[in-house]
């Protein structure tokens, strides 16, 4: 990329598996507020220009989700653009309205209330056709554990490999203050959790989990002006795979590792077992974590069992923050990731500091496993 | 504020807009118009990088379509941005994709808008935009008659109904010349009052005559770099400029400004464009209903007083008038409406590359603008000129 | 498509689908849905930073961008500022009822509010013909309330002695 574009400030709310106190205007609310103190901005010309939103109809049950957000990010007779997909996918735009020049400043704003409905399977299922796969009674739960099923045994990871990556998990989640789940488990806890899309247990399975997040987003030339420790995007890729599980392969990485080539030639990343210091992983499910580094090439396809079993989690700093198993709710995942990256940048991440740290990855997905991939190289 | 680089519009497809499309599901639909657009453009699918989606998910109670629809609109393999703001979803579409253009993120990017209304109910989808706390029992749909109350007011009851009828008919007559267009009912100028009688009141005086169709269609935009542009040498549509301007949640119904007037005020100030009604050559307004398609005429002007009213009476909007208005028949002939937007957008590109058949306006058009209109009064829109920007000058 | 349609039944798949909702209040709806329950009171919340009215109370006033700072009473009385007759039955999207027409739903400017900050509600009279900007209206409080913008059933006309 010719011109750079940086995040300047980011602010999340605890997540929280239940956060009944407020509405969605008040979760997005209390991190608006926040980032606009970091930079002294409100909206208007030289001042904040525009803004991203993003959340998803069916989760809010509302109709232009994003109309009920215009007030809280202040876009009364300003520009707003509601990306509804995973929040990495926000930031992959709003990069480009401010890369086109038609924007400076642009605030980020998503939420996403995961209790507020009965179920989040019932909304997941929601994006299988009607025809054939909702009747089969799919959601992102059953296609993950499709999923599961097939790269288990292509990269040969063990149940026992799983249960550890959700310890881990929780070890991280411990320092980090604004984690969901944070209570230790051990190994056998995890191994006697109920099966609820086998070989998936129900300790593999990210909690239902509330949130919202907050960014600025500037150009190059006012990012110096916003801040002391700008964070810079470097690279960026995203990538579909096809619909139907069927003629996916499920057990790859067609999608993440298209949109990591994308996002590592941008940033001139070549060697990413070498060149990353910071890794985070939207790991909604544990098998995710090793199927996803493959992935973004922290090792080899079909190695991501001898990958966790080497400890490359720790060797390769993934998910300090506790990751998505630690409780993101769905479309905050990628952006969580994001947050979590900017703030390692910072040298913010109190005690789970990654010592400095220069470059990191974010990766974010969406849709039944993982068929939208994005990727997002930050460096400080 | 300049733009890093050239934007134009280089196809544009549209699938049957109708009522009734059980002969396609959703996917297939997106594929007819994804076809047309590429056609138009004389590119295949390996020549797109990107493809940018959006609709209304309640409507179809379809979660993140986009996944399903992967497989109409080509999108395996490559980039893909999902966006959706309302009614104004295909502007923000067609903003999205100049934006990812131009950011040179990406060379050739395609916007698919689309919604398949009959799949679901449309009044009941639209009512539950209203917060479920204070409103969703109160609101109509897009249903309101306060816009034709003022006008009366305002106007005399009379000449208001009169122009709103007007201007019904011709947008009626603008769709007779559009194949594409969902409905066209041949209504005659001579009977406007019998046929404004005749029609069920939905809202005060908001009729169903004046009121936009309820359609399955949707709707592709491709927008090029401009090395691509030249590399196929390609007639191209340029995108200018586009603004975006929301509102808040609530309506209030106080004195400020529309949103239709201030966006239009700023896009025309950072275009230099000082009389828009001699300056841009055709215009594709989002009219979800002839009375706000009056009375926004006037916004969007920024005119004072009943000129708004003496356009349609004295036919200046007429496609061979002086300030053709919808030459293709509008919302109220077609309104699939997450494609809505989006379908301005590409009928003002049509006009401006002269691919718009038989509703091209009968003078040479340098200049086009289109409108995008949705949640609770956003307006947003985007200006094409036959003429790449100069950006070395601009900047 | 293939010719083999033109003759062809089309079958349509017909699916009623519904995700049970619980849509929290909040701090700032919540203690104006009490008031409306407990007090049959109307409270507004004033933003200091402008001097406007939110009715119903939000988080955050879109116009100064602030929260509200200060509760007070208002109503029950109130003008008319635009109102809707509706003649088009849609169903009741909370309940998919649909609703008898013509019935009429107006914007309410309470009493005791400073500038405009009008209530969105229903609007009934015995002839809704003299329903008409400007007319005096008053909030009817349902019998048994729960905590919803039902509590105030609707807002009657109040009607002019000739």
């Amino acid at each position: 990329m010719g011109k750079r574009v940086a995040i300047c400030a980011v602010a999340q709310t605890k997540y929280e598996s239940n956060k009944w106190q407020q509405r969605m205007q008040g979760l997005v609310w209390e991190v608006v507020k926040d980032v606009k103190e970091q930079v002294g901005l409100g909206f208007g010309p030289r001042e904040i220009e525009s803004s991203v939103t993003c959340s998803d109809d069916l989760f809010d049950a509302r109709t232009i989700s994003d109309n009920a957000i215009t007030d809280v990010v202040g876009a009364h007779f300003q520009g707003e653009e509601k990306v509804a997909a995973d929040g990495s996918q926000a930031v992959y735009y709003a990069v480009s309205q401010i890369l086109s020049g038609h924007h400076d400043v642009v605030l980020l704003a998503g939420h996403c209330k995961e209790s507020q409905g009965a179920s989040r399977n019932q909304v997941t299922h929601l994006a299988f056709d009607p025809f054939f796969t909702r009747p089969i009674g799919l959601d992102y739960l059953a296609a993950a554990g499709l999923q599961a099923r097939a790269y288990m045994a292509a990269s040969g990871v063990t149940d026992e490999q799983l249960a550890d990556v959700v310890v881990r998990s929780r070890q991280w989640a411990a320092k980090n203050p604004l984690a969901n789940a944070q209570d230790a488990v051990t190994r056998e806890d995890v191994m006697a959790s109920p099966m609820v899309a086998d070989p998936i247990r129900e300790g593999h399975v990210y909690p239902v989990s509330d949130g919202a997040i907050a960014m600025i987003l500037a150009s190059e030339e006012r990012a110096q002006e916003l801040c002391d420790n700008p964070v810079w995007i470097t690279g960026l890729g995203n990538c579909y795979d096809t619909f139907y599980l069927g003629e996916r392969e499920l057990e790859g990485n067609f999608s993440l590792s298209k949109a990591a080539e994308r996002a590592y030639k941008m940033a001139g990343v070549t060697d990413p077992k070498a060149e990353l210091d910071v890794v985070e992983i939207a790991d909604q499910y544990a098998y995710q974590q090793a199927q996803v580094a493959e992935g973004l090439g922290l090792c080899g396809a079909g190695e991501g069992g001898a990958w966790l079993e080497a400890g490359g989690p720790d060797a390769q700093n993934v998910n300090r923050s506790g990751g998505m198993l630690a409780g993101n709710p769905l479309l905050m995942g990628g952006l969580a990731r994001v947050a979590e990256c900017v703030l390692q940048l910072q040298g913010e991440a109190g005690d789970r500091q990654v010592a400095g740290a220069k470059r990191a990855v974010a990766q974010g997905s969406t849709g039944p496993a993982g068929q939208l991939q994005t990727v997002v190289v930050l460096e400080n | 504020m300049s733009k890093n680089r050239n934007v134009g519009i280089i196809g544009c497809g549209m699938s049957k807009f109708s009522s009734h499309r059980e002969e396609v599901n959703q996917p297939e639909m997106i594929f007819e118009a994804v076809e047309e657009a590429l056609a138009d453009a004389g590119i295949t699918m390996d020549d797109v990088e990107c493809i940018v989606h959006g609709n209304m998910e309640l409507f179809e109670m379809v979660h993140q379509p986009d996944m399903w629809h992967a497989l109409g609109t080509g999108t395996r393999g490559k980039s893909g941005v999902r966006l959706t703001t309302g009614g104004t979803t295909g502007a923000t579409l067609a903003c999205a994709a100049d934006n990812l253009v131009a950011s040179g993120l990406h060379d050739v990017v395609m916007a698919v808008g689309f919604e398949k209304l009959q799949e679901g109910h449309t009044t009941g989808g639209i009512s539950n935009m209203a917060d479920p706390l204070w409103g969703r029992k109160l609101q109509a749909g897009a249903l309101t008659g306060t816009t034709a109350l003022q006008m009366i007011d305002k106007f005399g009851e009379e000449r208001a109904k009169a122009c709103a009828m007007k201007h019904r008919v011709i947008m009626d007559e603008h769709a007779a010349l559009n194949e594409k267009a969902h409905r066209c009912f041949n209504l005659e100028r001579s009977f406007i009052t019998e046929m404004m009688d005749a029609s069920p009141q939905l809202v005060g005086e908001l009729r169903m005559i004046h009121m936009c169709s309820q359609s399955d269609g949707a709707c592709v935009v491709i927008f090029a770099s401009e090395a691509k542009v030249e590399e196929w040498k390609k007639k191209a549509a340029w995108v200018h400029d586009h603004e975006t301007v929301h509102r808040e949640e609530s309506i209030i119904f106080t004195e400020e400004k529309t949103t239709h007037r201030v966006s239009a005020e700023r896009i025309y100030a950072r275009n230099g464009i000082t009389n828009p009604r001699e300056e841009i050559d055709v215009f594709e307004m989002y009219d979800p209903s002839s009375w706000w398609g009056l009375h926004w005429l006037g916004e969007f002007l920024l005119l004072d007083g009943d000129e708004h009213l003496q356009m349609v009476e004295n036919d200046e909007i007429c496609i061979n008038g002086k300030f053709p208005v919808n030459p293709s028949g509008g919302v109220v002939a077609s309104n699939p409406i997450g494609a809505t937007a989006l379908v301005r957008v590409a009928e003002a590109a049509m006009q401006v590359r002269g691919t718009a058949g038989k509703h091209q306006v009968p003078k040479p058009v340098h200049k086009a603008l289109a409108s995008g209109f949705g949640g609770t009064m956003w307006s947003t829109l985007m200006l094409l000129s036959d003429e790449k920007l100069n950006l070395e000058e601009a900047s | 498509m293939s010719e083999a349609n033109t003759e062809q039944e089309l079958i349509v798949s017909r699916q009623i689908l519904s995700i049970n909702q619980t849509f929290s209040t909040g701090p700032v709806m919540g203690r104006f849905l009490i008031e409306l329950r407990d007090n049959k009171r109307i409270m507004a919340l004033r933003c200091s930073a402008n001097g406007r009215y939110l009715l119903p109370p939000r988080e955050v006033d879109a116009m100064s961008v602030t929260e509200g700072d200060e509760w007070i009473e208002v109503g029950p009385g109130g003008t008319l500022r635009e109102y809707d007759v509706v003649y088009y039955a849609s169903p009741d999207p909370l309940t998919g009822e649909t609703r008898d027409v013509p019935y009429v739903i107006g914007w309410v400017n309470l009493d005791g509010v400073e500038g405009i900050a009008p209530l969105w509600h229903l609007v009934e009279a015995d002839d809704i013909s003299k329903i008409k900007t400007g007319a005096r209206v008053e909030a009817i409080f349902a019998e048994k309330r729960s905590g919803t913008m039902e509590d105030i059933k609707h807002f009657k006309l109040i009607e002019e002695e000739a």
